[in-house]
């Protein structure tokens, strides 16, 4: 019998993938609330079926597909997402364990998150984007038996941001041409972008702020 | 020393020496302080009796207006951000805040003085306790709630829409500008933090001063001065080590208890005591309150004698506004995502509500034992010790023994969570608004706190403390009324910004 207690925010595996608690629910078999950190869809379980994984300094994770590693002498900038590992909420903070918020101001004992919570130094570890050669890839509880190979799904990994990431819709302008020139996002195969009006680019060139300016998505409001 | 980090910290500084300055004169020239603060309760009476009641009535109008007004739809945050909270904690939360201590010592010590010495009429009769329980509703309904409704909006929207940092002279970013991070900013801010320092320790002086009584009643620990000290010094032993072992988490669980204990005891009153006649008090009184609202508002009495308005109405007044960067921090920090007129009804209406139940359940109660069985030994009694009023009540009632632990359990916790809020609060108010008050500084005011309740203690119990907030209060009075202009400034274009937004969405 497992006599393990399921907390909200724990980094538990489930069915061999990351997940995170983010409700408990005693009174019911099914109790365990998770979200999928990879593609955060959520899922329910019993806790018999989780196994609790505590994330530290060098992890690295897919995070909403997009891949972090855990950072913990690093300083942040405003925009960059930390991970609260070890929370000490003062009396008017509102977070709690293993939440992913995003900093908006630095300050010399902490940060200031875009939710407005004071969080000192030494309660999160920061997301940096990427997987660090020297980190230890936490996906999955057993590398052994995935088939998917990691460098690919990273090799999917197209941006960190994703704001900066092209949508279907998006509409461009073209910067470095006397022409004005507005087109919106109509396909995308793999990197290659298709753009209204026969247009068609690599994504690359697409995300390259001097060649190419995000406008606005009508369909995003 | 360095003449930058003086700048940087000049606010704490500046606000700490004068703390300790008045530590100082009321520990060494006791009599003095006593002198002094006699003189200003009595200049408070002739000369700014007006002040107050005008401002705050100003404030009700005010907070009424905003409910009804076209700035209404705003929200607290991003357009699109969730409350943090549901709205049933999140009312029980505002409820707890803002009468924390208070409402328990003064839930049947007010209604029962009222009734032995009314403000007109006849002590002792009918009229008597019908004039106790309107005024009772008149001190705890819509003022203090209107005062926490300006100050906690005003955090909230400069502190959420306006993105500036979490300190009072924020909010008067619209009038002033960049001037809030300069010498009158600074000023504002040390004014405010003066007002609180004085508004915690009245709080915290009632609650060592009930704690011990409560001790006697049920432990029969010798009521005394000494005690009193002592329930003082181990409250901030206790919440210095919550500072330092991030305990600070289990203090959210003790408040959360100290409401629903709360709501406990009130329910346990309502099965055991007079049930019926506590539905009549509340339907009739809020009649009254309501009819003779305006009256009440700015009732002076220039032609005889301003005692009973003074040691009542301003020092209730004084109190709330003193209390008010407190509460209103408290208030904005739980706040963000909800609308105006949401805040505006979660905050001035529901809670009005909520203190006129909780008083007419234990004022109602109360009075129907003195006035129903002709107890007036008792109304006596309970007059003439405050302190100790609500355990008196209690062995009136079944269930006395269980009665009595829950209150003192209640009284127990609100002293220690609004000590550890508000050593939070003067840290942030102090460091410039900041999110991360440090853990010297939240320390510095714990024990500042605690000192100058233990000062107005020895200088001579209540009435020191009542006069202390009235006096400390009246800059800050003045504070809020320019800051309801400030955020009717800030509301205007942030109302321009939603406009400009919608055009944008329509064009593109």
């Amino acid at each position: 019998m497992k006599l393990f207690q399921v907390r909200k925010g724990q980094f538990v595996y489930f069915n061999n993938e990351l997940h995170k608690v983010y409700g408990v629910k005693p009174m019911y078999k099914l109790s365990i609330h998770l979200i999928k950190l990879r593609d955060l869809s959520q899922h329910i379980t019993n806790a018999a079926s989780v196994e609790r994984y505590i994330p530290r300094e060098d992890d690295s994770f897919i995070f909403n597909h997009k891949v972090y590693t855990l950072r913990n002498n690093q300083k942040p900038a405003a925009g960059d997402l930390i991970l609260i590992n070890n929370p000490v909420p003062d009396t008017l903070d509102h977070y709690s364990l293993n939440e992913i918020e995003t900093v908006e101001k630095i300050d010399s004992k902490g940060v200031i998150t875009s939710d407005l919570n004071g969080i000192k130094h030494s309660e999160y570890l920061l997301m940096v984007p990427g997987r660090a050669p020297d980190s230890h890839p936490i996906d999955y509880k057993d590398m052994a038996s995935v088939d998917e190979n990691l460098d690919e799904t990273e090799t999917q990994i197209i941006h960190p941001y994703s704001d900066l990431s092209v949508q279907l819709g998006d509409v461009y302008k073209k910067k470095d041409h006397d022409v004005l020139i507005e087109a919106m996002v109509v396909a995308i195969r793999g990197h290659t972008v298709f753009l209204g009006g026969g247009l068609e680019i690599q994504h690359e060139e697409l995300m390259n702020t001097d060649m190419w300016e995000f406008q606005y998505n009508p369909f995003n409001n | 020393m360095n003449i930058n980090k003086f700048k940087e910290n000049s606010v704490f500084i500046l606000s700490l020496f004068l703390t300790l300055v008045f530590i100082v004169w009321g520990a060494f020239f006791t009599d003095n302080l006593t002198l002094v603060t006699n003189a200003v309760y009595n200049g408070s009476i002739d000369y700014l009796g007006w002040v107050y009641l005008g401002s705050t009535l100003f404030f009700v109008i005010f907070s009424i207006y905003l409910l009804f007004s076209k700035y209404g739809n705003i929200r607290l945050g991003r357009k699109n951000e969730e409350p943090d909270f549901s709205t049933g904690s999140w009312l029980a939360m505002l409820f707890g805040a803002g009468m924390g201590i208070g409402i328990v010592y003064w839930s049947v010590a007010e209604p029962v003085t009222h009734y032995t010495t009314p403000p007109y009429g006849k002590g002792f009769t009918v009229d008597a306790a019908d004039t106790a329980m309107k005024f009772t509703f008149f001190h705890w309904g819509l003022h203090p709630w209107a005062i926490y409704t300006v100050i906690g909006l005003a955090l909230a929207f400069f502190q959420y829409n306006k993105r500036l940092p979490a300190s009072i002279s924020s909010a008067f970013y619209p009038i002033l500008g960049d001037k809030i991070y300069g010498p009158i900013g600074k000023t504002i801010d040390i004014l405010s933090i003066f007002a609180t320092v004085f508004g915690i320790a009245t709080s915290l002086g009632l609650g060592a001063m009930q704690i011990t009584s409560g001790m006697h009643a049920i432990f029969g620990i010798p009521d005394s001065l000494l005690i009193q000290l002592v329930v003082i010094i181990v409250g901030t032993v206790l919440f210095i080590i919550s500072i330092n072992t991030g305990l600070e988490r289990g203090i959210k669980y003790l408040s959360n208890a100290a409401i629903i204990l709360s709501l406990v005891i009130m329910v346990l009153i309502l099965f055991v005591g007079p049930a019926l006649t506590v539905i009549k008090v509340f339907f009739h009184t809020t009649g009254l309150y309501i009819s003779d609202f305006l009256h009440m508002s700015l009732r002076l009495n220039p032609f005889g004698g301003g005692e009973w308005i003074a040691s009542w109405t301003l020092f209730y007044w004084a109190w709330w506004i003193a209390w008010a960067p407190f509460v209103g921090m408290f208030i904005a920090r739980v706040s963000k995502g909800r609308t105006i007129r949401e805040f505006v009804v979660g905050v001035l209406i529901f809670p009005t509500l909520g203190t006129c139940l909780w008083m007419s359940v234990f004022g109602g109660s109360a009075l129907e034992i003195v006035q129903a069985a002709g107890n007036h030994e008792l109304a006596k009694q309970i007059a003439e010790n405050v302190n100790l009023s609500i355990f008196t009540f209690f062995d009136r009632l079944p269930l006395s023994s269980l009665l009595s632990i829950i209150g003192f359990a209640v009284i127990a916790i609100y002293y220690i969570t609004v000590a550890d809020t508000a050593t939070f609060v003067l840290g942030m108010l102090s460091e410039g608004g900041t999110l991360n008050p440090s853990n010297k500084i939240k320390m510095t005011w714990g024990v500042i706190q605690s000192a100058v309740a233990a000062v107005l203690l020895i200088a001579g119990g209540l009435d020191v403390l009542q006069t202390a907030s009235i006096a400390a209060a009246l800059p800050f009075a003045i504070i809020l009324v320019f800051m309801c202009f400030s955020l009717l400034k800030g509301l205007e274009s942030e109302i321009e910004i939603y406009r400009g937004k919608k055009r944008s969405v329509q064009h593109s």
